[in-house]
């Protein structure tokens, strides 16, 4: 039971990153941006090949992926969201961008291969794909009955404490004010002489850093990259932590994370296999239907 | 120097055509020469069977290589296309309609994946396109493609050990050694191989005393595999049966290791790769599968496709690139036999398949004959990775 609860709490750190990019833009701009998961899996296989294909060192490779991912980020707002933004499309047109952003992103890695024109991005077409072991130093202890590896265990101090970084910004700089000023109003915000389209690019930035970040942290600790991380593993899962959490709540995405994280690795203790998938998606009709403003909805006036 | 050659080529040709006229011995040197037969291969090359579908490619082309450069089918060239399928059902089933409707090849080889031969192999019977599987083990592959309907499809052939034969072998043999007494199965609920692959298992173990204690179910596309093998291994089992395919089954052995199990693990044709073996590497070693192909074997047929593949690619065969040179070969045989026309596509198509029907030729996989249900009979080797991406033979079995 001990490593199966280690096991839940390493998936959900991993939710709870990835679901917390995802919240934030929709705290701010009341917009799903559904491209996230593509910029999870990006992160991550930008990260691969840079070390692989590029040579570079693993910690250089994971700042430039982060950088990568933050630059997508900067794509989606300038190719999706911006444009519908200034039409007054309404949200629904800005969701469905995204969606074909991602679709497009995930075909072009897919692609991927020697000589081909993203070559130099990616050349593991549909592959599946790890780092080879001693890429970074990876020891694994026991202590009782418990497997502790050192790349599964990183995990959980770096979600939290990038977590912790993101709330302690929003609440008490001068930053963090004003895009919760936007988020709030962003008529208003833009009278009182902030920069909107400005802060709105650095949600999405923000968000998508903390996407690769954990696309990254996913790859390196489950040994699995390949173009569809992002599609199989978080996509769906990540809207399923912010529901459980409150849409645009970050500490709701947190604890979702981590609430999905026990619900699936519990549900195949108590269940059984086949019901990983199943509960935790029963567990998410349950929110909408007894509370669907989920667990920290009492706070959705104040978004972010 | 250009004037002689073309006059020698003129002159040969000639030749050529007068022996056709007067019955030339009673070849089809005739018909053939300069003529192509076009083989549409559809393998996984990417995607979950992207460990598979290289080694089938890389076996096929070196077949291609050898038959062309040493006067071709009665002097026809083959013309192979590879196309990746990407591991997708639908994708498989796409290419293969544009292969037989638009390329209008004489015949198929593939798909890699049990789950796309589903939908492929009653897409080549529907339209009287002879098919050649050169990795699928799955249940009702051959000759029942359209099951449940058991009328058994004429144009469905495969090289490859079914799983019905594989599992079974190999679970025998390992029971005979060791007499375990509890197992565990990890098996891929949502694909054909994996799943199928679990069923034999489940129905095979009580025959040899083992109690199966759990069986646990998983998603292929899971990266997140720790919850199911922490599961496995905290039930203790003598031996873990893993069903399932491309990376997934080193994963598991990854894991179950690193948590400190310590027993025995048995798979299916899954293992069967250089490519799988060295992805478990150490955690692998000694893991026990049964395969239709053995890099040892030193019988000539078998000995001189393994020095022509380490001479062509500077590195080993697996049992893949064995079954995919196999196949390249049962339809040149075929083809040689079949008394083509190279006019009338589905003519030729119904020629060849009746001609693979009577195939008996010398194989890198033993001495090659169809049985009556299309399926093959050989002996079966039972090998054990040797944890560093290779494997050592443990018994080698003859079928009765």
């Amino acid at each position: 039971m001990d490593q199966q609860l280690l096991n839940a709490i390493f998936i959900g750190s991993i939710y709870a990153l990835f679901a917390v990019g995802y919240t934030l833009v929709f705290g701010v701009l009341d917009i799903l941006n559904l491209a996230h998961s593509a910029v999870f899996m990006f992160g991550a296989a930008i990260t691969y090949s840079l070390v692989i294909n590029h040579g570079q060192a693993f910690w250089v490779a994971c700042i430039l992926g982060i950088a990568a991912s933050a630059v997508l980020g900067l794509v989606i707002e300038h190719v999706c969201l911006r444009p519908l933004r200034r039409r007054r499309a309404p949200p629904i047109a800005a969701l469905i961008s995204t969606v074909g952003l991602a679709l497009i992103i995930v075909a072009a890695i897919e692609q991927g291969q020697k000589g081909s024109l993203f070559g130099w991005l990616w050349v593991d077409g549909a592959n599946s794909v790890a780092f080879p072991a001693g890429t970074i130093p990876n020891p694994t202890w026991h202590i009782g009955d418990l497997t502790l590896e050192a790349s599964k265990v990183a995990v959980i101090p770096i979600s939290i404490a990038l977590m912790l970084a993101l709330g302690y910004v929003i609440r008490y700089t001068q930053v963090g004010r004003a895009l919760r000023g936007v988020a709030e109003n962003p008529r208003a915000a833009r009278l009182m002489g902030l920069d909107v389209d400005r802060m709105i690019s650095l949600t999405v930035v923000i968000s998508s850093a903390l996407g690769g970040v954990a696309g990254i942290l996913f790859g390196v600790a489950l040994g699995d990259i390949s173009p569809y991380i992002g599609r199989d593993n978080v996509e769906v899962r990540g809207l399923a932590v912010i529901v459980l959490g409150g849409m645009g709540s970050i500490p709701g995405a947190v604890i979702g994370g981590y609430l999905l994280g026990l619900i699936e690795v519990f549900a195949v203790v108590a269940l059984g296999s086949g019901a990983r998938g199943g509960v935790a998606f029963a567990a998410l009709f349950l929110m909408l239907v007894l509370r669907p403003q989920g667990l920290f909805g009492a706070q959705l006036r104040e978004k972010i | 120097m250009k004037r002689l050659h073309l006059v020698s080529w003129l002159a040969a040709a000639l030749v050529v055509a007068a022996c056709g006229s007067t019955g030339g011995g009673g070849t089809n040197a005739n018909s053939y020469s300069g003529k192509t037969i076009k083989i549409g291969a559809i393998l996984s090359i990417t995607g979950a069977g992207g460990v598979y579908g290289p080694q089938s490619r890389d076996g096929a082309n070196l077949a291609v290589k050898q038959i062309n450069s040493s006067g071709g089918v009665n002097g026809a060239q083959i013309a192979l296309t590879i196309n990746d399928d990407a591991s997708d059902k639908a994708q498989s089933a796409q290419v293969a309609q544009k292969l037989i409707q638009s390329e209008q090849d004489l015949a198929l080889l593939g798909p890699t994946l049990s789950n796309s031969a589903v939908a492929v192999h009653p897409l080549a019977e529907s339209l009287k396109t002879p098919i050649l599987a050169v990795s699928t083990t799955g249940i009702h592959i051959v000759p029942d493609c359209n099951f449940p309907d058991t009328k058994p499809c004429k144009y469905v052939f495969r090289d490859s050990l079914g799983e019905e034969t594989a599992i079974p072998t190999n679970i025998k043999s390992y029971a005979e050694d060791s007499k375990p007494k509890t197992g565990v199965l990890l098996v891929a609920q949502d694909d054909k191989f994996s799943s199928d692959g679990g069923t034999i298992v489940q129905n095979t173990v009580a025959q040899y005393n083992i109690n199966l204690l759990k069986t646990i179910k998983f998603n292929k596309a899971e990266a997140d595999l720790s919850p199911y093998v922490t599961q496995a291994v905290q039930a203790k089992p003598d031996v873990i049966f893993i069903t399932s395919l491309g990376g997934i089954p080193a994963k598991i052995m990854t894991e179950a290791r690193k948590q400190g199990w310590q027993g025995q693990f048995l798979g299916g044709n899954g293992f069967n790769t250089a490519t799988v073996s060295a992805q478990a590497a150490g955690a692998g070693k000694g893991a026990r599968s049964a395969s239709a192909w053995y890099l040892g074997n030193s019988f000539a047929s078998n000995k001189d496709f393994v020095d022509a593949y380490k001479a062509e690619y500077s590195k080993d065969p697996d049992q893949f690139s064995a079954q995919g040179y196999t196949a390249i070969k049962i339809l040149a045989d075929a083809a040689k036999r079949a008394n083509l026309t190279f006019s009338d596509v589905a003519g030729d198509r119904d020629k060849l398949r009746t001609a693979m029907e009577s195939v008996n030729i010398q194989t890198p996989l033993g001495p090659f004959q169809f049985t009556a249900n299309h399926d093959v009979k050989q002996t079966v080797w039972v090998i054990a990775m040797d944890g560093v991406g290779g494997f050592t033979l443990v018994h080698e079995i003859k079928q009765s």
